[in-house]
């Protein structure tokens, strides 16, 4: 494996459901590897999802550490880590979340608002985008307008706009067709492959996992099972 | 008002108590309705101006790439998403600043014709007890008299100029069907007094200012003449020139043949007209003299009550003292006895009777209204925020800051309340403010220009209060909540 992107030490996550203590992440270690493209599998309630928004500085650990980079995420405060997701991480979720009344070049400039770009870097960088998921003549449409495969090129648009190192995807084929989902998975690869990008993606598909180079399946919160896709 | 009898009015109605009783609560209570229809009506226009402004708004975010700027047009997209909630919203707040400038400009109105002037002010003299006030011709002279005896620096400045007497005549030019739009009211006055004493007609200026001059210069010739509002003379189909016969209601068995004149322009004097006291006098005495049905000569029974206020502009304070305790001694006026009040101090006394009800709509009704639209606010805002949670959690995971979703949930609800307080409040000066209404005889009722500044402030003011507490839900929510619960 290269060198280790993404690094999660002891990790554990409770929730606390009435008096019940659920500990949904158990002490959990693990490392992603630089331009390494990871599936996340295993049953509902196996703790994918819990993981992968703490990877994402979206949530933060009841204990534990995690790093990405050179920056220790589990230390950060919610602003800082906002600041940090802008710049570091990029998004796609199942159901696209485009928010309705922008438009796809609007959508996909959204978090480059947040960045001291000049309008003119800031055009650039959202054409660029656009145009590596093919959507470039789209760009003035809403998402109502665009079909669910679009929309998701739209989301992936967005995720890479700012250049981020990691990009996490929550099952970012489950919404679409299996032609839909090829598409948006060989985009996937090419943002590994060709831009470098480290990719950890939560899906339940054995056809999509199957096109990372790793598979992690975890179960009630513990790591079962670590192969290389094909295995 | 200040004595002038129940039954007398321009119209025929009760024109004291009733009227503005009647303005304060009827037309307040319709204005609620007046409100909420010129809401629903108004709507197409909000939206048209909603999409105008969100151009300029693009316009600007194009240009210079500005965020904030962004920030403003994913408001007024927002707004857009949501047609029906944002014209609710929209019309709430448009009937909440329409009638809170109603009654804000109504509180103004009072606060001005109730502040007293340290100087050049009006006083009135009443009959001391009794409404309707009702004195003798006697009691005119022995006033002119008794200010005659004032100490110089404290007579009036203009003198005879400075002092009127109103007599009110109602009459019909219908004796047999008495109806409210064959009424003619009228002040029964000295003709030079209109041009000097009257509020509103003492400041005419250019092609008004002449017609007046020339009207009081022929009612001065010609004592049967009578000056018409234009309104009034196009109730009842009447034209300069033509002349009428008014038969006394309230000064029964006189019969008056007048001849118009001239007309009083539009606004504070809609309704009323001007005699000369001369031919009301002349026509009491032709009475007594005359009448065949009176054999033992005795004075028609208006004659001791033929005046119903006397007017006089004071200099200062000093004068009006030394006058109030002229009036006051029994020794000149007796029977009746009569009293002096500042013009503003009279207009106090006749709204002491409304106390309760200005007390209402200033601290109980407006603070009501307020609250209950904060809350109309919240409610349709959180409705919102609920929906769009899922929303304000993506902004947040791509990295926007708490306070930029606070900023954009309240900044919604301030562009409906600026514009909603705008239109509202633009309706309220253009439109109610030109139609003149009459509070009883304080003279038209105006808005002032102030509210189309704070209308707007009103309205966003109250967006805020009703939206931040949705808005700090919105900041707060939690991101890998809101995902798995989607999830």
């Amino acid at each position: 494996m290269a060198r280790a992107l993404v690094q999660v030490r002891d990790l554990v996550k409770s929730f606390t459901r009435g008096t019940e203590r659920i500990d949904v992440l158990q002490k959990l270690t693990l490392d992603v590897g630089q331009a390494e493209f990871l599936a996340l599998m295993g049953p509902s309630g196996s703790g994918k999802t819990t993981l992968l928004n703490l990877i994402a500085g979206l949530d933060q650990p009841t204990s534990g550490k995690i790093s990405v980079g050179e920056n220790v995420i589990s230390e950060m405060s919610e602003s800082e880590l906002a600041r940090w997701r802008t710049r570091h991480v990029g998004f796609i979720f199942q159901f696209y979340y485009l928010l309705p009344v922008l438009t796809a070049y609007e959508n996909v400039e959204l978090p480059l608002l947040l960045l001291a770009l000049t309008k003119e870097q800031r055009r650039k960088q959202v054409t660029t985008a656009l145009d590596l998921v093919g959507l470039a003549d789209r760009m003035d449409h809403r998402p109502g307008q665009l079909s669910g495969g679009q929309q998701q090129r739209v989301g992936i648009a967005r995720a890479m706009v700012t250049d981020p190192e990691l990009i996490v995807a929550d099952e970012p084929t489950g919404d679409l067709d299996t032609k839909s989902a090829d598409e948006i998975l060989k985009l996937m690869e090419i943002l590994r492959a060709q831009l470098g990008k480290t990719i950890i993606m939560v899906t339940h598909d054995p056809k999509a996992a199957s096109r990372a180079q790793r598979i992690l399946h975890l179960e009630k919160g513990q790591l079962v099972l670590d192969t290389a896709a094909g295995v | 008002m200040f004595g002038m009898p129940s039954e007398m009015g321009p119209t025929g109605l009760d024109p004291s108590m009733g009227l503005l009783a009647g303005y304060l609560l009827g037309v307040l209570g319709g204005l609620n309705l007046l409100a909420l229809g010129l809401g629903f009506i108004t709507l197409p226009v909000f939206f048209i101006l909603l999409y105008a402004v969100e151009q300029v708004s693009l316009a600007i975010s194009n240009a210079t790439g500005w965020f904030p700027a962004k920030l403003v047009l994913y408001m007024f997209r927002g707004l857009r998403r949501s047609p029906l909630r944002t014209s609710l919203t929209y019309i709430a707040l448009f009937v909440l600043t329409l009638v809170l400038s109603m009654i804000y400009s109504v509180l103004v109105f009072i606060g001005r014709v109730t502040t007293e002037k340290e100087a050049d002010f009006k006083a009135i003299t009443t009959h001391k007890t009794i409404i309707p006030s009702q004195m003798p011709r006697a009691h005119y002279e022995q006033f002119k008299r008794e200010l005659a005896k004032l100490p110089d620096g404290m007579r009036p400045k203009n003198g005879e100029a400075d002092l009127m007497a109103w007599s009110f005549f109602l009459g019909t030019t219908d004796p047999i069907s008495k109806r409210p739009d064959s009424n003619v009211f009228a002040f029964c006055i000295e003709p030079r007094k209109i041009l000097t004493m009257m509020d509103g007609l003492d400041d005419l200026t250019g092609k008004e200012k002449a017609d007046l001059d020339a009207a009081v210069a022929e009612m001065e010739r010609d004592k049967q003449a009578i000056v018409m509002s234009k309104m009034r003379m196009k109730k009842m189909n009447l034209q300069v020139g033509q002349t009428i016969k008014v038969t006394g209601l309230n000064y029964t068995d006189l019969v008056f043949d007048l001849r118009i004149i001239g007309e009083l322009p539009d606004g504070k004097y809609d309704n009323i007209s001007f005699i000369n006291s001369a031919y009301l006098f002349s026509q009491l005495d032709a009475w007594k003299l005359n009448n065949p049905k009176n054999r033992t000569s005795e004075p028609h029974p208006m004659d001791a009550k033929c005046i119903n206020l006397i007017w006089v502009r004071l200099p200062n304070k000093e004068a009006f003292e030394r006058l109030a305790a002229a009036v006051n001694d029994t020794g000149n006026f007796s029977n009746p006895q009569i009293k002096l009040e500042t013009a503003s101090s009279g207009f106090g006394t006749f709204l002491e009777a409304f106390k309760d009800i200005l007390f209402g709509m200033k601290y109980l009704m407006a603070p009501a209204m307020v609250a209950i639209m904060c809350l109309v606010i919240a409610n349709a805002i959180s409705i919102g925020v609920r929906e769009r949670r899922t929303e304000m959690a993506v902004l947040k995971v791509l990295g926007f800051q708490p306070r930029h979703v606070l900023f954009l949930v309240v900044g919604e609800a301030v562009l409906v309340g600026l514009m909603a307080g705008f239109m509202s409040t633009l309706i309220a000066f253009k439109m109610i403010g030109n139609l003149k209404l009459q509070i009883a005889f304080f003279g038209a009722f105006f808005v002032p220009g102030e509210v189309l500044l704070y209308g707007p402030m009103l309205g966003a003011f109250v967006a805020v209060a009703g939206s931040i507490a949705p808005a700090l839900n919105a900041k707060n929510v939690k991101v890998a909540e809101v995902f798995s619960k989607v999830a």
